[in-house]
Order: structure tokens, then C-alpha cells, then sequence
């Protein structure tokens, strides 16, 4: 008697995405200058040197900034 | 993975994470930053500076209202990190299940990115932080940071050319590591700020704040290995053999 069978086989692909890899990098290193270390810097680049006095991105994230472990005033 | 399912993948679960962080922040963390401020003000009405409670107020609901959005921005920015080393390191981990695999992968970043570092620099409240002294904290801080993360980093790339035992390599790992930190720890400079509230209040709100931490990457891993399953049985290549 003849006996036949299939099987299947899942193959993951290796590849990683290096593009992918390019934009999570930007975002990671934009988000933590954003929560744990802008004291004015980024506003004041449309804002100029009010920004520094306002810190208005510093304000906003203060709370998690604290929580988050991060050097504050 | 394709691009786009993996930065999916990434970026969602840190704002689930990260939301999920800035919720519980509101209720566990707040009163100790309230009670911190609350402190640091009557500070200065004593010292005779002249406080505006008004404007104070004001600025309280303007930080408080960004918890949630900072939550998310922290934890996307974290979740993007832990997919790029999730990427590169997820066959080495141990096991066969991808969620259990994120967990252990987030239980250890957490580890060397946010409980080792706070061993030598702990989150504090406000009031204890001095302006002047910030961008010398912060250079501390990123210093320890980024000598835990390299040795981490490279503690991995050198036992994994190690002929030995799993168990051996997770003992030299852990060995060269420890003295790396411990070292650091103790070559490395004090916060030069002094603490001038109560250290039961500093004490509380670093306990409560290292949990919700410790809670955020739990739920980074979970979330994150959950998706990763369900998106990536997209990218199985289906062979069949006869």
C-alpha cells in the first residue's frame, strides 16, 4: 500500500528592517530628549531664548519627567 | 518582519504602556509631587520670596494635564529602544513562546536602564532638585545610564563567543557586569544636591514611582510580545514538501 503525506514547514524570514530600525532610533532619541532633558531647547528653536524662561515642553512633561526617574529642577 | 507591521508593533505598545503608565501616575504618583511642591512653596514664603499662588495654580494644571502625554511620548521612545534590541536579540533568548521571551527582554532593560541607574541617582521629587546644578545632574545621570547599557551590551557580545554551559555564560555575564557597576558606583560623583524635605516623602514617592516604572516595562513586554505574535504570522513564509 501507498502512504503519502504532506507537510508544512513555517520559515521565518531573518531579514530585519534597517530603515525601520533608522526611524525607531530617531524617534527614540527625540522622545527622550523631550521628557527627560529639554530645558528650553527645542521650543527655542522657532521660539529663540524665551523659550529657555517659558519652558513650555519642560512644564508639560514635569510630572513625568519626576516619575520617570530623570534629573530635574 | 516587514517595516511596517514592526514599527506597528514598536510603537503601539509603548503607548499602550506609556498611557497606561500616565493613568496610574495621576493617581499613585500626583499626591507625592503635590505634597513635594506644596513644601517647596511654603519654603519660600518662609525664605521671604514672593510667591504668586495664582500663577502656581496655574502651572499645576498645566503639568498635570501633560502626565498622560508624556507617558506616551516616554513610552513610545522606550518601546522604540526595546524593539531594536527585541529585533536583534529575540532568538537568543531562551524559550520558544515570543511573549514570555518580551517579558524577560523588558524585565532586564528594566534592570540595567532604569533600576541600576536609580541605585546611584534615584528619582526625586520637586524640591529637592536645584536649577543650577541641572545640566551637571543630567551628565551624571546619562554617564551611569550609558555604562550600564554598554556593559550590558557588551557582557552579551562577549559571552556569546564563549564556548560554556548557558549556566556558566549567565554567571561570567552577571560577574563582569556587577563589578562594572559596582565600580562606576562608586568611582563615579554623589548628587551634589541636598535634601531639604522630609526623606520620608523622598523615600515614598521613590518607592511608588520605581513600581509604576518596574509595572510600565511589564506591560511593554506583554503588550508588545502579544502583537508581535499576532502580526508576524503575516510574514511566514508557508512551504509545503512531499
Amino acid at each position: 500500500m501507498r502512504m503519502s503525506y504532506t507537510r508544512q514547514l513555517l520559515i521565518e524570514r531573518p531579514d530585519i528592517p534597517r530603515v525601520a530600525i533608522g526611524i525607531l532610533v530617531a524617534i527614540m532619541l527625540f522622545g527622550l530628549f523631550s521628557v527627560g532633558f529639554d530645558q528650553g531647547q527645542l521650543f527655542s528653536l522657532v521660539e529663540g531664548k524665551e523659550a529657555f524662561d517659558s519652558n513650555w515642553l519642560h512644564e508639560f512633561v514635569h510630572d513625568m519627567r519626576h516619575a520617570a526617574g530623570f534629573p530635574c529642577h | 518582519m516587514r517595516s511596517l507591521p514592526f514599527l506597528l508593533v514598536t510603537l503601539v505598545s509603548g503607548a499602550v504602556a506609556g498611557t497606561i503608565l500616565g493613568i496610574v501616575n495621576l493617581g499613585v504618583v500626583e499626591p507625592y509631587i503635590d505634597k513635594a511642591i506644596q513644601l517647596e512653596t511654603q519654603n519660600e514664603i518662609r525664605a521671604g520670596e514672593n510667591v504668586n499662588t495664582d500663577e502656581m495654580a496655574g502651572y499645576r494644571i498645566w503639568q498635570k494635564s501633560g502626565e498622560i502625554v508624556g507617558g506616551i511620548v516616554y513610552g513610545i521612545s522606550l518601546s522604540s529602544l526595546f524593539g531594536i534590541v527585541f529585533a536583534y536579540s529575540r532568538n537568543s533568548l531562551p524559550g520558544n513562546n515570543v511573549k514570555v521571551k518580551a517579558i524577560l527582554l523588558a524585565s532586564i532593560m528594566c534592570f540595567v536602564l532604569f533600576i541600576v541607574p536609580s541605585l546611584k541617582y534615584p528619582s526625586n521629587p520637586p524640591a529637592v532638585g536645584d536649577p543650577d546644578t541641572i545640566y551637571y545632574r543630567q551628565s551624571l545621570f546619562v554617564a551611569f545610564l550609558v555604562i550600564s547599557g554598554a556593559s550590558a551590551l557588551g557582557v552579551t557580545a562577549l559571552i556569546k563567543k564563549i564556548n560554556q554551559t548557558v549556566s556558566k555564560k549567565v554567571a561570567i555575564a552577571c560577574t563582569i557586569y556587577g563589578a562594572i557597576i559596582i565600580v562606576s558606583y562608586l568611582a563615579m560623583p554623589s548628587n551634589p544636591d541636598k535634601i531639604s524635605i522630609s526623606m520620608n516623602l523622598v523615600e515614598a514617592f521613590r518607592l511608588v514611582s520605581a513600581a509604576t516604572i518596574v509595572m510600565f516595562w511589564e506591560i511593554l513586554g506583554a503588550t508588545y510580545g502579544t502583537l508581535w505574535n499576532r502580526f508576524n504570522r503575516q510574514n511566514l513564509k508557508k512551504v509545503t514538501a512531499f
